[in-house]
């Protein structure tokens, strides 16, 4: 809003708008949208919890099973509904400088991209499971050979069988999992300190956190030292 | 009422001795400002900027609690049944006419209705007082008795099959923790506006802190409005 810079006499002829009158620029809401908007509020409350009842009664009469996903997006789209009345009548917002609104609406969008990405991260975290059980097989997807041989041992063993195999081409490989104290370093403590944040592979450890768990119970094994064999058994 | 003529004494201090005006007609905006009209749009932008980060603000938490349900969908399931829907429909019903009745009390200061504003701002506090009271007596005390505690203090011994149910209690205590939090210093700000009100500090020229404070609080009832849906009505 411009600011004025003359003394005020009312520089401008009072108008009524629709919700009651207008008072040097302050809108003042009437009683009567105040009243709508609370007898709004407490209808869509009243809707909210029918629709949770609803959904149980559904779900047991009819023997089906509904998604969580509706019963987060009904509650938070009623939900949605009752913020954007109180913001835009009890708070005045739909009175007031847009510059107001796009604060308000901003900040939503932030919320929106803060909880859509985490959402979306978190509900995808088993889509690509079966996909990488089929094809990430050591070697390949095996495609090639039977009796569960990789094809680089497969290849070996054809090369052999054929005549063709050449000792001296062999390399002398470290198993696939090198690590930096295998290539010489030697550190002076743990590399990690203990944190799983550095390490390429989680401690699946207990730590003792969730009640009932022991720390230290396996939930799988700690480290690569107990897992003496490559990946393929 | 037709105009409010801010008038000379808009952007200059009067007399000491020789005004017998009100305080809201006395009132004069900081020098920093043009007028009064300019200080209550900066002192508005200002209260919305600080309800933006409020509602980044719990918005964390509601992004834990989408976190923590997505991974323990049985453990939300679980743990909701625990809490009785009647308790937070009449919270949020309490909300609700709270919020109507502080919209109502910055009307009436903008009317100059000085008995109504003050009825108003007396019912909000007693309406904050008496959410405070039902999640207390009802819902917390209840909770605390049966070991119903977040994270480690969790002691219920009837849902050893739900081994993550501690979460949702986490979730549960640390949204409605803060949140009636904010409960309580939204009653401390209405008890303030209470007593200026008594003074006379506020009038259809001058009313910036009843229209804070009512914002303020409007976001305590939106909070509580997507936590009850989150909370009680999962099923």
């Amino acid at each position: 809003m411009t600011p004025h810079a003359h003394p005020h006499a009312p520089a401008h002829a009072e108008h009524f708008d629709a919700h009651g009158h207008k008072d040097h620029g302050h809108v003042i809401v009437s009683v009567a949208t105040l009243r709508t908007v609370l007898l709004l509020l407490l209808f869509f409350t009243l809707l909210t919890v029918g629709a949770a009842k609803a959904e149980v009664f559904i779900s047991q009469t009819f023997n089906v099973e509904i998604p969580q996903a509706i019963n987060v997006f009904v509650a938070l789209s009623i939900a949605a509904v009752k913020t954007v009345i109180v913001v835009m009548f009890f708070m005045q917002l739909k009175y007031d400088n847009p510059l107001n609104t796009m604060i308000m609406v901003f900040t939503f969008l932030t919320v929106g991209f803060f909880m859509g990405f985490t959402v979306l991260d978190l509900g995808n975290r088993g889509t690509l499971d079966p996909f990488k059980q089929q094809y990430i097989i050591p070697g390949g997807t095996g495609l090639k050979h039977t009796d569960n041989k990789t094809i680089t041992q497969w290849a070996e063993d054809a090369a052999k069988s054929n005549g063709t195999y050449d000792p001296h081409h062999a390399h002398h490989r470290h198993d696939a999992r090198l690590s930096i104290t295998d290539m010489g370093y030697v550190p002076d403590g743990p590399l990690h300190g203990g944190s799983s944040a550095q390490r390429s592979r989680p401690i699946t450890v207990s730590t003792g956190l969730v009640p009932g768990t022991a720390p230290g119970a396996p939930g799988a094994a700690t480290d690569e030292a107990a897992h003496g064999e490559g990946p393929a058994h | 009422m037709a105009t409010i003529d801010l008038g000379k004494h808009g952007a200059h201090p009067p007399g000491p001795s020789s005004d017998d005006r009100p305080y809201h007609e006395r009132y004069h905006a900081a020098h920093h400002f043009v007028d009064r009209e300019h200080e209550f749009d900066a002192v508005k932008m200002g209260v919305w900027l600080f309800l933006g980060t409020e509602v980044l603000l719990f918005s964390g938490m509601f992004v834990a609690y989408a976190v923590f349900r997505m991974m323990h969908p049985e453990a939300f399931l679980s743990g909701s049944s625990h809490l009785e829907v009647k308790w937070g429909l009449l919270n949020t019903f309490v909300l609700l006419l709270s919020s109507y009745t502080v919209a109502a009390a910055v009307r009436h200061a903008q009317t100059g209705n000085q008995k109504w504003l003050r009825i108003n701002l007396v019912f909000t506090f007693f309406a904050g007082l008496a959410f405070l009271l039902i999640k207390f007596i009802f819902e917390y005390w209840k909770k605390y008795n049966e070991g119903l505690l977040p994270g480690k203090f969790y002691s219920y011994p009837y849902s050893a099959d739900v081994p993550f149910e501690p979460l949702w209690w986490a979730i549960y205590w640390g949204a409605t923790g803060i949140h009636a939090s904010h409960v309580i210093v939204g009653m401390a700000l209405f008890a303030w506006l209470y007593v200026r009100s008594r003074k006379q500090h506020f009038g259809p020229g001058h009313y910036n802190a009843v229209e804070g404070v009512g914002l303020y609080w409007h976001i305590v009832d939106i909070v509580w409005i997507f936590l009850f849906p989150m909370l009680y009505l999962i099923h």
